[in-house]
């Protein structure tokens, strides 16, 4: 290809691009719901959605009514309990529980403080709805922590220990330290996770409803007929895509989620950009892929729907890989998500850099080239 | 009304959906698909979490503490490093969600009767899983404490075992899993789905099927005939009914038959339910279409309603009880979080009218609302 053909070439492209971003800007509808996704959305995400234990109601039996008792009961208390209050027959706890009213059932036995006086081991009950196994299992977690805490109190003072006598026993001090999100604020984690869920939502389907939309239309009959390419038709709406949605992330990440959340951007923002980009042109060859197969935005719908609905929550960021069936694990390794999700976290959380991430970043490299050159070729197949 | 009429638009709706072979199969492939691939994929079983040790000390003893950790099915071991300069790239590269770091001399001090300390690493990206990654590691560490100073006790003052026992841990809490003794998130999840996948495809069949006749123009047949508004907007959403209603059917069997999930319930109670939420979220798709006039808009109007709610702020993945002020009221704009309560209360804790006539309630007066705002606005006049 010589100079002029290249020049050609882009000018074709270019003038491509600024038909479909007119396209869009004629949709007001439309961009008012891709400015909602990353506004108010991601906000709304971050700032109200946490997977922790916060305020659980729970409701007190207590046989004993000691001392003792009540010192166990006051421990159960904010953040990660709220004492609603006591009952006294189980039917009445029981009938809470099953309402949803109530997350808990702390069950405290007669004769609690004498038998602890007596040195006997006393087991007290905690029911647990673990209908929602998030919350079952954080509950009774914490729970046992209070007891335990309060168990070794209460024999620490029956010894007449005091806690610098504690440190010579021989036990193990447990020290953790939780890193990139020491105080665990849900917000930064969340409002990421679902500005990575718009951006693969808006990068599969709007690339797609462009395409499916020329063929429902017809106008798919003028551009095959003119001297472009099908990569010149296919390669505009993504770049047109690709762009707007570039600038709503930047939108996103300067108005929402660093002034808001305070989220401390470890990393290089030019490295995530620059994956942000990758990946869009990625997912957009899933989305050319579906237009190639649909004839109308009905079936477009559809089929990026079944495929959406995996990719956002298999990918990793609501269930570990190491936590799935080795078969999805290998399905998980094709999906984009999956590697965009480790890289996002990486830059953005954990400051890493390419000599970390080459591999993760090659994945989605070589998946997207794949992706997007099958869809570019199924298309240009519709003509023959 | 006039009931000739409702036939001839449900006869035909029905004739153009049967036409378009793949929009058909979609119908019924599509929330089956989706139920099976989350189903199995979703899990909020926090286990096999990878983590690495820098063992400085390299004694039996601090070999027996690993293999508490390495032993259990909770964690995958995938290594010993010899350096703390070796654990930041595992962690960044999401390699490993942990490291434990025994310091030297940690046999001896034990030994000795002195205290000695273990540093965790942990990765606190996603906070909940850093959550239950910490409970766990408290819990190894609180038992191997529990067990050296039973040891120690026993050794010093010559008490029993069991006096020993209950000195070390006077209380002991005994947590009773209800409705999900075993902690299966399946269980949970299985029946969850239901109401994720019934929220996610009616509104796409019907909001595409009345845009579509306003995109095409082939609506101004409608507006031009005697049909009044009421009839063709029952007419046409009758057959995406139908579809909605035996696709319920299908996610019941899989629910109970695949996954293995008990139903508990009333079938009749749970499946007029099911009904009154499908016409929810088929409302949910009206209303959608009148609010746009391309598919495109539809499609991600319908996502921002219908997929965004249902993933976040449902209640199946993130906790109500958790979320913050705004997003809990956000939370009860939507149907999903009432027809999450009955689901859950039909399949894992056998309740009926009695206990979730409010949630009942709460669908019926959304749906009549939803149909109410798309019947009202519906004119059969071109817009200006």
């Amino acid at each position: 290809m010589n100079k002029r053909g290249l020049e050609l070439w882009f000018s074709r492209v270019l003038a491509m691009t600024i038909k479909e971003l007119k396209q869009l800007l004629r949709d007001p509808a439309l961009l008012l719901i891709i400015g909602y996704f990353f506004t108010a959305d991601v906000y709304l995400a971050g700032s109200g959605v946490n997977l922790s234990l916060k305020n659980a109601s729970i409701m007190v039996i207590d046989r004993d009514h000691s001392a003792a008792s009540r010192e166990l009961i006051h421990r159960f208390r904010q953040p990660y309990f709220d004492l609603k209050g006591e009952t006294i027959s189980k039917n009445q706890s029981e009938a809470l529980l099953d309402k949803g009213q109530i997350l808990a059932v702390l069950d405290i036995p007669e004769h609690f403080q004498s038998n602890l006086f007596q040195g006997q081991q006393v087991a007290v009950q905690f029911q647990v709805d673990s209908s929602n196994t998030v919350l079952g299992t954080l509950a009774s977690a914490y729970a046992t922590e209070i007891t335990a805490g309060f168990g070794q109190d209460f024999s620490a003072k029956k010894l007449g220990l005091t806690t610098d006598q504690q440190a010579t026993l021989p036990i193990i001090q447990n020290r953790q330290r939780v890193l990139y999100n020491p105080n665990r604020i849900d917000g930064w984690f969340m409002s990421i996770s679902e500005l990575l869920t718009v951006i693969t939502i808006l990068s599969m389907m709007l690339p797609a409803a462009a395409a499916v939309r020329e063929k429902e239309r017809g106008t798919i009959e003028q551009l095959a007929v003119s001297p472009l390419s099908s990569l010149q038709i296919l390669l505009p709406k993504v770049i047109s895509m690709g762009l707007v949605i570039l600038l709503g992330v930047a939108v996103c990440l300067f108005l929402i989620i660093i002034p808001v959340f305070h989220l401390p951007i470890k990393g290089s923002l030019g490295l995530f950009f620059a994956v942000t980009a990758l990946y869009v042109f990625t997912t957009s060859g899933v989305g050319l892929f579906i237009a190639t197969i649909s004839r109308n935005l009905g079936q477009m719908a559809m089929l990026g729907i079944l495929l959406l609905m995996p990719i956002l929550l298999l990918s990793g960021a609501w269930t570990p890989p190491e936590a799935m069936p080795q078969a999805m694990r290998w399905g998980m390794r094709l999906s984009p998500l999956y590697y965009f999700n480790d890289l996002s976290y990486a830059i953005l959380f954990k400051g890493a850099g390419l000599d970390v991430l080459w591999d993760s970043l090659l994945g989605l490299f070589v998946l997207g080239m794949g992706i997007f050159n099958f869809g570019v070729w199924r298309f240009r197949r519709q003509f023959e | 009304m006039n009931l000739h009429r409702v036939w001839a638009v449900t006869y035909k709706e029905w004739r153009e959906i049967f036409r378009d072979r793949l929009f058909f199969a979609m119908s019924f492939v599509l929330p089956v698909g989706i139920f099976l691939v989350l189903g199995f994929g979703i899990s909020f079983d926090v286990e096999k979490i990878t983590f690495a040790v820098l063992d400085q000390d390299g004694t039996a003893m601090s070999r027996d503490f690993l293999h508490r950790f390495m032993d259990s099915r909770y964690f995958d071991y995938k290594g010993h490093v010899q350096s703390m300069r070796e654990l930041d790239p595992l962690l960044a590269h999401s390699d490993i969600r942990f490291a434990i770091i025994i310091p030297p001399r940690f046999q001896e001090q034990l030994l000795a009767g002195q205290a000695t300390s273990v540093q965790s690493l942990i990765d606190g990206v996603f906070p909940y899983r850093a959550e239950v990654a910490k409970g766990y590691l408290s819990a190894i560490i609180a038992n191997f404490n529990a067990q050296s100073l039973i040891s120690h006790v026993v050794g010093k003052s010559g008490i029993s075992q069991e006096q020993a026992r209950a000195l070390v841990s006077p209380v002991r809490l005994e947590s009773r899993y209800l409705y999900n003794q075993a902690l299966r998130s399946q269980w949970s999840i299985s029946s969850g789905l239901m109401m994720l996948v019934l929220m996610v495809t009616p509104p796409f069949l019907t909001a595409l099927g009345v845009v579509r006749e306003k995109e095409n123009g082939s609506i101004y047949n409608i507006y031009a005939s005697t049909i009044s508004r009421s009839e063709f907007i029952l007419g046409k959403l009758l057959p995406y009914l139908l579809i909605s209603c035996i696709n319920i059917l299908i996610l019941w069997w899989l629910v109970m038959n695949v996954f293995g999930t008990p139903f508990k319930g009333d079938p009749i109670f749970y499946y007029l339910t099911s009904v009154i939420y499908v016409i929810c979220t088929a409302g949910v798709g009206l209303v959608v279409s009148l609010l746009v006039r391309t598919q495109v808009a539809a499609i991600m109007l319908t996502i921002v309603v219908s997929f965004v709610p249902a993933i976040l702020y449902s209640g199946l993945l993130v906790p109500i009880e958790s979320m913050g002020t705004t997003t809990k009221l956000e939370s009860h704009l939507f149907p999903t979080l009432y027809y999450l309560r009955i689901a859950w209360g039909s399949f894992l804790k056998g309740l009926g009218w009695t206990e979730l006539w409010f949630d009942v309630l709460a669908l019926l007066v959304y749906a009549i609302i939803l149909w109410l705002v798309g019947f009202l606005n519906f004119r059969k006049r071109p817009a200006e």
